[in-house]
């Protein structure tokens, strides 16, 4: 028996040397890349992650990158927090959005001493983008992947209501029906989303016998939005003020939730939850043909699915005398515990660097280095041949809402899910009959306790 | 020669006890263990491991990324001071008051319904009510979002043409999504429905016959014979319906995108999940885990307790 055992130890132990032979051999430093917080688990994008991979190791004889990708982006967020609690952490998580981010916050390095040693030129980047990541805990990335808030719409149902097209230049006017030209703002998008909005009988929403309770085809839609974002695109807020600790639900937060409630329950031209989970309106509000325009993130290209109808993409409309487009930006972090912080920067820079147009092309995104955008511009354009209007995806990041829609605060997952309840109140059957103001004044004081539990 | 080689086996087995060796016995007590090992291997591992460490982390503040410290009783305090859990134990008992009793007394009527000599083509019904059972809950919910939609849902549909101009919005208007939670539950009674099935039909005929023979009407038979002898299998559905509520999680958790964050969706467990994976708040959501835990542990032998007064077991004379 005891043999045996020695036999089992021996067989044990040669196995193991056989796994670790190649690396030890080689005395590379192992890198570990997590893939799946944000996008980056389709099939497809696992193939190009790992042949980025493959062409890295093969690149250079120091580092060994390792990827490890999440079953899918549902169950991401655990496999993170049980390999940091399982004290196995990865050294690279990416791309990752501002929220996904958030939920581990207070564990992302400082980049800042890594890219001064590096020498990394950080001025590739619009500052604006750069100043995303700057925080009080330094710099936590480097801009990636950015996409814009834009309005999607379905040209076939404007030429089908014979309106005219959104306009594709910020401050340029929308030229109404009967030819007058009017700023092209949230009320602008109103006026038109009401003609825009018929129901089953054939009857538009500025008709006294339009039914609300059997629209078919939808004015216009904040496509899979969350609170801070539709919030946001009447301008960004620092609701939660970090010296004094008091949380404040702004004017203009206020505001854009009366148009919402209005638009919702008043006039009718945005579809509530029961519509937005209807068969009716799948596989998406706009994919489905029947939302005339939606205000949603360049990634939604992602998911247009097979709409037939020519759609484009426009400006977001102006609050006030300003345009504010929300927008989700997404890159590589490396964390904290990583052991070997300088090798998972050289291979950051790689993935920013020499991989970013293939990672950025299977991402379906828009890259923040302004030395690539021509080019992935050219790639979308072949693939949505009915658009034409990719030029302004540009001039919208000049409009991206500060601070940022997914900002960080004390918190931060508490308090999400309670911007969320609220959306979930106004969009629900409860939300026709709420007391708005009274709502929103109970959001402040909820997020006030959330944010004071934290502090 | 019987004696003989008993003799002889026996002198060769103090042989060779003496000599260090195992008995037949001893032999086949170490190939069982051995045998055994991967199920208690992994039971200690994958259950009772996780289980003591989730008591442990219960009387911490262990939060993932960051150093556990012990906080003795203060998560368990705050099961009874945070709004979230109280309002989550609140939603699984609603719903558990309104769901046990259509949850063991639907299949109830089903069985009867099947096990009546009246009704024709029973096979094809068994297997109709027995098949949702077997379609995995992920689809199953997913189509019944569709089905229960308050405006192009089959449900609403059908109202509608019989007349009810504003039928309930199932999943959005919290007055009726504990409703369409409930409609939703009863899809799965099949395994019930065929267990209280299994069971009338093992009732003695003879029992029938004397009651007839007596005058008892086809309601009075139900109520008097078959009612008492399929008692077991009731209590057994009951209390399996009663742990199946505590553990309820897959439909709300599926639902959680489509009725979004909606309080009367916040259940007991789904409250607890997003206190684990979605607050990082482990040693919290491990005192929920323990306090859940606890309640079905009580409310299994309350049930079992009153059992004594309902249940009738044949051949112990109760």
């Amino acid at each position: 028996m005891s043999r045996k055992l020695i036999a089992s130890i021996l067989i044990v132990l040669v196995l193991g040397a056989l796994t670790l032979a190649p690396v030890a051999a080689q005395g590379r430093t192992v890198v570990t890349w997590f893939v799946g917080l944000g996008t980056g688990t389709n099939e497809q994008q696992i193939e190009i992650q790992n042949q980025v991979v493959e062409a890295f190791n093969a690149s250079q004889d120091e580092i060994e990158l390792v990827l490890n990708i999440a079953a899918s982006n549902q169950v991401a967020a655990d496999t993170l927090s049980t390999l940091i609690a399982g004290g196995t952490p990865p050294d690279i998580v990416g791309p990752v959005g501002f929220s996904g981010a958030n939920a581990f916050s207070g564990q992302w390095l400082d980049l800042q001493p890594l890219v001064d040693a590096a020498g990394y030129d950080l001025s590739q980047y619009p500052e604006s983008l750069v100043g995303l990541y700057q925080t009080p805990e330094g710099l936590l990335g480097i801009p990636f992947l950015v996409f814009p808030s834009l309005m999607f719409y379905n040209a076939d149902l404007f030429d089908e209501a014979d309106l005219n097209y959104p306009p594709a230049e910020f401050g340029a006017p929308y030229i109404m029906p009967d030819g007058t030209e009017v700023p092209w703002n949230w009320d602008t998008v109103a006026e038109i989303a009401k003609i825009l909005t018929v129901d089953a009988n054939g009857n538009d929403a500025t008709m006294e016998e339009f039914d609300p309770a059997a629209v078919e085809q939808f004015g216009f839609a904040h496509q899979w939005g969350s609170m801070r974002a539709d919030f946001s695109t009447f301008g960004g807020a620092n609701f939660y003020d970090a010296e004094t600790g008091q949380v404040t639900i702004p004017e203009n937060w206020r505001a854009n939730a009366e148009w919402t409630w209005n638009a919702l329950w008043n006039e009718g031209f945005m579809p509530n939850s029961t519509y937005e989970n209807s068969t009716l309106f799948a596989p998406t509000l706009f994919a489905s043909g029947r939302t005339a325009m939606a205000r949603v993130p360049l990634w939604y290209t992602c998911c247009i699915g097979d709409l037939e109808a020519a759609w484009d993409i426009a400006v977001v409309p102006a609050y006030g005398d300003g345009s504010y487009a929300p927008t989700d930006a997404d890159t590589f972090r490396i964390l904290e515990t990583s052991a070997n912080p300088e090798a998972a920067f050289t291979v950051l820079q790689y993935l920013q660097g020499e991989a970013a147009l293939d990672l950025v092309t299977v991402y379906g995104a828009f890259p923040a280095l302004p030395a690539i955008q021509e080019e992935s511009i050219a790639i979308k354009a072949e693939q949505f041949p009915s658009v034409q209007n990719w030029d302004i995806i540009v001039p919208s990041l000049s409009y991206a809402v500060a601070p940022n829609h997914e900002s960080d605060f004390p918190n931060f997952n508490r308090g999400q899910q309670r911007f969320a309840d609220f959306r979930t109140l106004l969009y629900g059957d409860t939300g026709a009959t709420i007391n708005l103001q009274e709502e929103l004044d109970r959001l402040q004081a909820d997020l006030q306790a959330i944010v004071d539990e934290a502090n | 020669m019987t004696v003989a080689q008993n003799t002889s086996t026996a002198g060769v087995s103090s042989a060779q006890t003496r000599r260090g060796e195992r008995t037949i016995e001893q032999r086949q007590r170490i190939w069982g263990w051995v045998f055994l090992s991967p199920w208690i291997i992994g039971f200690l591992a994958f259950t009772l491991f996780p289980m003591l460490a989730s008591l442990y982390f219960s009387f911490t503040d262990f939060r993932i990324g960051e150093p556990i410290t012990f906080v003795g009783l203060r998560n368990w305090q705050r099961l009874f001071e945070d709004a979230n859990t109280v309002n989550a134990l609140g939603v699984t008992f609603r719903f558990a008051l309104l769901s046990v009793p259509i949850v063991v007394g639907f299949p109830l009527l089903l069985a009867t319904l099947l096990n009546s000599k009246v009704l024709l083509a029973k096979p094809v019904f068994r297997v109709l009510f027995y098949l949702p059972y077997m379609v995995p809950a992920v689809s199953g919910i997913f189509i019944w979002q569709s089905f229960l939609n308050g405006q192009t849902g089959w449900l609403n549909r059908l109202l509608r043409l019989i007349g009810i101009a504003e039928p309930p919005n199932w999943l959005f208007d919290p007055r009726s999504l504990t409703f369409g939670l409930v409609l939703i539950g009863l899809w799965g009674v099949g395994n019930a429905m065929l267990t209280m099935l299994a069971s009338m039909q093992g009732v003695p005929t003879e029992l029938y016959e004397a009651a007839e023979v007596d005058g008892a009407t086809p309601a009075t038979k139900w109520l008097r014979i078959t009612l008492p002898m399929i008692s077991p299998v009731i209590l057994y559905n009951l209390v399996l319906s009663v742990i199946g509520l505590m553990q309820y999680f897959i439909v709300p958790y599926v639902l959680s995108n489509t009725t979004r964050s909606n309080p009367e969706t916040n259940f007991f467990n789904l409250n607890l999940y997003r206190t684990a994976f979605q607050f990082g708040e482990m040693g919290f959501a491990s005192a929920q885990a323990w306090f859940i835990f606890i309640i079905a542990l009580v409310l299994t032998v309350a049930i079992f307790w009153t059992s004594n007064r309902w249940v009738y077991y044949s051949g112990e004379g109760r």
